[in-house]
Order: C-alpha cells, then structure tokens, then sequence
C-alpha cells in the first residue's frame, strides 16, 4: 500500500498538494466544535451515493412509483438500508446544517472577510430544504401526495405569481404524472449539479480566507495547528459516529412507507417531515388577512435577514458576550422555532395516540394472513368484505362473536373461525375498530 | 507519547473510521445493486385449464395467462396454444404461431390436419409437416399437468428456420 502511494505520488508529484489539502492552519487549535461542516459533507456524499442506488429500482410514474418504492423495501436485497440510510440520512443533514449554522452565528465566523461564505451557506441551506420537498414526493404515498399537495398550495398563496408558480412547480393544473417526474428531475438531475458548485465554492472561500479560529484574537494568534491530524481525526471521529447512529436509527426505525396515493381519499391528515413541522404548527394560528403574512412575508423576511447577517451589525467584534443583540436575536429566534416544534409535536402526537393493542391486532392480522382473503386501503385480495372502514359498521361484541364462529352470526359466510386467545381476540378486535373513515 | 506515535495513532484511526464507513455502506450497496441480478428465474409455467377441457386426437386453441415480472413489475399477457390428449393420456401442446412465417394456423376438424392459410403449409397431428413451405414441424410445448390442471411452458420461437430457436 505505502510502496503504490509512494509510486503514484512520485510521478503525480502529490506531496505539494497533500501539504496543501492538510497543513492548512487552524488558528487556535483543533475543535471538537469545528466537526459540523464535515459531518454535513459526509452526509451530503452518503446522500449522493445512496440516491444513485435507489434511482437503479425507482420509476418516477405514478403507475409504478410506489409499488417500485416497495419493491426496493421490501424485496432488494439491503433495499430498506439503502433506503432507510436516504430517509434518515436527509433528517440529520438538517440537524448537521443546523449546528453548523449555530455555531457560525455563535462564533460570529459570518462576519468580515467570511460574508462570501456564510451566503452561499444560506443558498445551500435552500437547496438542501428543496432536496428535502422534492425527495419527500418520489415514494408518491398518501403522506407524500398530501404533504406536497399541501406545499405547493401554500406556494400558490403567494400574492399575485402564486398562481404561475404553483403551476411551474406542478408542472401543470393539477399534481400528477408531470409533477412526479419535474421533482424527480429536479432532485436527481439539477439540484446535486448546483449543489455541488456551491459546496465547491464553499470550500474554495474557506481555503481563500481561512479558517475562523476563536473569537477571542489573542488565542487565535498564539495556537496554531494544522488541519492534519487532530481535526482530521475529529472529523472522522463525528462522521463514524453519525454514520452508526444512522445504521441504529435504521435499525430501529424503518423508513415509512404508507397507503398509495389516493387522490380521492380526503381523510387523510397529511404532517409534513419535522424539519417543516415548526412552519406548519405556525400556519395553524394564521387566519384571514395574517395568512399571506405567514406564507409569503415571513418565509421572505427570514431568508432576507439570513443574507443580510454578515452586513448587518458593523462591527468586526465577535465575541458573543459583546454581540448582546445578534445573540439575543438568534436565542429568540430557537426559542420561537422550538416552541412552534414542540406545540406540533404534542399535536401530532396527541393525534396518533393509539391502543398498543391495535398494533398488536395489526400484528395478529398479518401473521394469519388475513389479507389473503381481505383488502385494506388496496393491499389484500377481494375474496371476502374489504375492511378499510369495518370499525364504522361493525361493533367489539358483533366482531368477538363473529371471530369466534362466523357462521353462526353471518349465515353461509366461508370464513374459517379464529382460533386465538382471548386477550389476543381482543387485540384482533381494536384493530379491526381502528378502521375508520376520518380521524379516529 | 512522541509525536511520530501520536500521528500514528490519528492516522491508524482515520483509516480504520473511513474502513467501517466505506464497507458498512460498500457492503450493503453492492449487494443491492447485484444480488437481484443474480437471481433465479422463476420457471414460467402459465396455467391452461382444467385438463378434462383437453380431448383425445381433437386439438383445440387453449387461452394461457403468461405472467411475467421483471421487478416491481408485473404484466399478465393472453397467448393461446393448440393442445389435446393422446389415446395414451399424454399432452400434446403446440405454438399457435405457424413455423413458416409467423401466422395463425387452425385445426380443420374435416381434413384431420393443421392447416396454415397464408402460405398452404399443412401439418398432421403429431405436427410433422405434410405439405407446404414450413421448414420444420410445429413447435411442441412442454406441458405437465398438477392434479387435475395443465400447465405449459410458453415460449415462441423464430419463425422461417429449420431449426427450433426460441425467441
């Protein structure tokens, strides 16, 4: 291995640009608070190899989005890690973005001669969210359908070009064939192209002007150390780290996959991905005149003020304690997000609180292969009653008496008796009532 | 620790990080881009009927449901074959597609023989050719049957040869 390096490096001449790639100074030292930017590259490259494998089984046409979505779930081999690492890999893009951005503000890194930096940080922060809207459509489910019939229109709200952009976004009047393969175009095709200029040229303005250091000048100027090896070594320590608990977290959690998309089903209640949740918790309070405020000024204000950080306080000052404003400003502003994030989440939650025994029953109803003989939302054959919404018609005693001896409640039905304990009969039973038509 | 040891120590990490990520993500992605290349083919029996519909030495046009999926995909086409029972009790199925150029041939229950009308090709029975163009008998189909249902093994083959060449 030393003997090839020491081959290629000889005739590529490669010593030059490995000193360059990493003695690049660090004034201050190595950081364990520095990891971030590398962990959101990480995550972009993993991002990058993991699409490229699922565009392999992927079909951006409704007749076949979902079922090829489930295809690689549920049939390719590591086809639920693949997918799963994609799922959960955008979520902690977000989350890496997030500190990144947090501890540029913190240390005040935006500021002169690093405002090049900080702004196309903030383009790449918008299309990392559009990676996020466009990807969350391709799987073309229930939630994908709603959530991003949801988002368009509130594009459409936009006074006066709203119309004309929803229907640039759309690809037409209406969501379907056209907008499934614009956003599949647009997140395979023309956002990682973009995206990678613009990390290039991140990269290219933190190599131009150096790396920031502490705020504190004095600590700045008296350490000083080379990108290799300590931050190198800090870097790969966080990306090992975030890539195991990506791997737990796909372990433990699969990526969902609901009900087909169903233009037709208005029940359902779709929650967009948490990175949005905050947004949508806000939309809920906004009524009449204060709705274009919520989906057209605000959206504009934040990502203006965003751009206009790096000019807005003119001293070159950065330590926080002497930065009382833009401190208190950014502190407030995770406060407001946090609260909007948790009030959702208590929401949702309190939404989909279910009986632990239906998820037993859900259980119970796939091991007998119930769905050899019944349908539930399309999935289960036609042979007997479709049990979308068997919880509106039928009651627990009707179902319990049923289970036990079809016959002798439903005379001729051909239905097997259900030979299960009676706990586990319970469980069926909550399941089965769990079926309803609107929110339960 | 000195400080060739200690950049040892951060070099051998870095690796060994940079190793478990790339295989822990090479592993998987490999198996998941090769794997369902490497599978069997399922063997394509497509169901006829029930094999009392099939008569002795009196061939008739069979519907057969060919289902085929190629991934995520699955496509449910209609073909017909000739098929009937000899004295013996075996199946007899043929290609519908005459072996001359590709049409349709029918059964003349009056002649006792497979006639093509396009080009006059003439088969008997057991499909030899008796007269005509065609340059080889009718394509026999292998067939077996489960209980009491036939199963073929569709396949087409290349028209105008004198050889069998599935398509």
């Amino acid at each position: 291995m030393n003997r090839v390096f020491s081959w290629l490096s000889d005739r590529l001449k490669l010593p030059p640009i490995l000193h360059h790639l990493l003695d690049e100074a660090i004034p201050g030292g190595a950081s364990w608070i520095y990891v971030f930017g590398s962990v959101t590259l990480f995550l972009f490259l993993m991002q990058a190899a993991t699409g490229a494998f699922l565009a392999l089984y992927y079909a951006p046409t409704p007749d076949h989005a979902y079922e090829s979505v489930k295809f690689i779930q549920e049939e390719v081999p590591f086809g639920a890690f693949v997918r799963g690492m994609h799922h959960w890999g955008a979520s902690a893009m977000m989350v890496a973005i997030g500190l990144h951005m947090l501890q540029v503000f913190l240390y005040g890194a935006y500021k002169p001669p690093r405002e090049p930096m900080w702004i196309v940080g903030v383009f790449l922060l918008i299309l990392t969210l559009t990676f996020g809207f466009t990807g969350y459509l391709l799987p073309w489910d229930q939630k994908a359908y709603w959530a991003t019939q949801v988002g368009i229109n509130l594009v459409g709200s936009v006074p006066w070009i709203g119309g004309i952009l929803a229907r640039i976004l759309r690809g037409g009047a209406e969501l379907g064939a056209l907008t499934l393969s614009r956003f599949y175009s647009i997140h395979t095709l023309f956002l990682p192209w973009l995206i990678m200029f613009l990390i290039a040229g991140h990269l290219f303005i933190l190599r131009r002007v150096g790396a920031a250091g502490p705020w504190d000048k004095a600590r700045a100027k008296s350490v000083s150390e080379p990108f290799y090896p300590r931050q190198v070594f800090m870097d790969a320590v966080a990306m090992g780290g975030v890539f195991l608990a990506l791997v737990a977290l796909v372990t433990l959690f699969p990526a969902p996959l609901s009900d087909p998309a169903d233009p037709t089903d208005t029940t359902f209640r779709p929650v967009p991905e948490w990175y949005y949740l905050f947004y949508y918790q806000l939309l809920k309070y906004s009524e009449g005149p204060w709705e274009p405020v919520v989906t057209f000024v605000l959206p504009v204000l934040f990502f203006t003020i965003l751009f206009a950080i790096p000019f807005l306080g003119r001293k070159r000052e950065r330590a926080p304690a002497r930065r009382p404003i833009a401190i208190g400003a950014g502190a407030l502003f995770l406060v407001f997000v946090f609260s909007l994030l948790g009030l959702a989440m208590k929401e949702t939650a309190s939404l989909k609180r279910t009986d632990p025994g239906v998820e037993r029953g859900r259980a119970i109803y796939a091991k007998l292969a119930c769905a050899g003989c019944h349908r539930i939302h399309g999935q289960g054959a036609q042979v007997g009653p479709d049990l979308s919404f068997v919880g509106d018609v039928r009651n627990r005693d009707w179902l319990i008496a049923h289970f036990k001896d079809p016959q002798a409640v439903v005379p001729g039905s051909f239905m097997p008796p259900v030979r299960l304990s009676a706990p586990e009969l319970e469980d069926l039973t909550k399941y089965m009532l769990s079926l309803k038509k609107g929110p339960a | 620790m000195s400080e060739m040891t200690r950049r040892s120590f951060f070099g051998k990490t870095i690796a060994a990080i940079m190793g478990l990520i790339g295989l822990g993500l090479g592993i998987p992605l490999f198996g998941y881009a090769v794997l369902p290349t490497l599978r069997k083919r399922e063997e394509p029996w497509s169901e006829v009927g029930p094999l009392n519909l099939v008569e002795i030495n009196r061939p008739k046009e069979m519907d057969v449901v060919r289902s085929l999926s190629s991934g995520w995909m699955k496509t449910n086409t209609v073909r017909s074959i000739w098929a009937y029972k000899r004295p013996d009790g075996a199946v007899v199925a043929f290609s519908p597609i005459c072996t001359h150029l590709g049409c349709g041939y029918r059964w003349s229950e009056g002649d006792q023989k497979f006639l093509c009308p396009c080009h006059n090709s003439v088969f008997d029975l057991d499909g030899r050719v008796l007269a005509g163009p065609a340059p080889r008998p009718l394509d026999a189909l292998p067939t077996k049957v489960e209980g009491d249902r036939l199963f073929v093994l569709y396949q087409e083959f290349k028209a105008g040869l004198s050889k069998k060449e599935e398509i």
